[in-house]
């Protein structure tokens, strides 16, 4: 055990003066200060984002339904329903299906409906179906065809209730 | 199932100079019911229950999928329940998985809790792969 122990805080004091020599001394097992969060992020900071942001990179092809209680970027292709809190359909992305959530920033096409509170549609935005929204903005150049309409109550509950998992061939 | 596919389920591998391509990341809060096709690399941190074929998967510490996978290089640090298809298959120490490995070359890390099957395939075998076998119990 204590062989263990003695091992951790090695390593542990190592690590800290590797990053700071002087400061080797007085840092011990305690969470990094700060300041020296604040330097770390710079090399790690992508990685970091990227595992809360979901990303649907251009190469994935997704069929199925989507959800996530974070953010996601989608600029592959998805055929289904897509619950998220911000998502994003970035350009030369493809959605068949629904997309719910807080915010929706449209670059791509999608086909189907969006239901958000915030919804931007950007010059390259291809929308074919309804939006639902409750504060829209629409560049110039983006196409639209369905209705725009101001949702009121609906966006409010959180669209736990459509749970439509695809049959799963194996 | 209709007609089955014609071609094969592993895609050729691609170029070196298009391989630019960025991964797709599935988030810890990301559930997905469904199949995902990429000819890139696919990382789940989430929850994914389907078939996944990409040409390298990693299902990362916390991730979970329960479904099949076809690709070339995986890499299990999380949990999986189902089938691999893989050239090259990597379980991390941290890695769960029970069901069946195909595989051409393995590699199983110290801690790994493996309750599955591993047999052995030459490469033509996921080269000309067209169509899953059935599962079996």
């Amino acid at each position: 055990m204590s062989v263990f122990n003695r091992n951790e805080k090695d390593a542990g004091n190592n690590m800290a003066g590797g990053d700071k020599p002087r400061d080797a001394a007085p840092v011990t097992a305690a969470p990094a200060k700060p300041a020296q969060a604040s330097v770390q992020p710079i090399g790690a900071a992508e990685p970091a984002k990227s595992i809360g942001v979901s990303v649907i990179s251009k190469a994935l092809r997704i069929t199925g339904q989507l959800e996530s209680t974070e953010d996601i970027r989608i600029d592959g292709e998805v055929d289904g329903d897509i619950h998220g809190v911000s998502v994003t359909v970035g350009p030369g992305a493809k959605v068949k299906g629904s997309v719910y959530g807080q915010t929706v920033e449209l670059a791509g096409t999608i086909e189907g409906k969006i239901e958000a509170k915030k919804v931007v549609l950007t010059s390259t935005a291809h929308m074919a179906g309804d939006v639902i929204h409750q504060d829209i903005k629409i560049e110039s150049g983006a196409y639209i065809d369905g209705h725009c309409r101001p949702g009121t109550n609906k966006l409010d509950s959180k669209p736990a209730e459509v749970k439509k998992p695809t049959v799963v061939a194996s | 199932m209709s007609a089955a596919p014609a071609r094969p389920l592993l895609k050729p591998p691609r170029p070196e100079g298009l391989t630019g391509t960025a991964p797709s990341h599935l988030s810890k809060a990301m559930t997905i019911k469904g199949d995902l096709e990429s000819d890139g690399e696919v990382v789940i941190h989430g929850y994914v229950s389907g078939q996944v074929t990409a040409d390298r998967l990693v299902v990362s510490v916390g991730g979970c999928l329960e479904g099949d996978i076809i690709a070339r290089d995986v890499r299990i640090e999380g949990r999986l329940s189902g089938r691999i298809f893989a050239l090259n298959v990597t379980l991390d120490a941290a890695a769960e998985v029970s069901g069946r490995i195909f595989h051409n070359t393995i590699t199983v890390a110290k801690g790994a809790r493996i309750d599955a099957r591993m047999p052995w395939r030459p490469p033509s075998y996921f080269e000309t792969l067209e169509q899953l076998p059935e599962a079996r119990a």
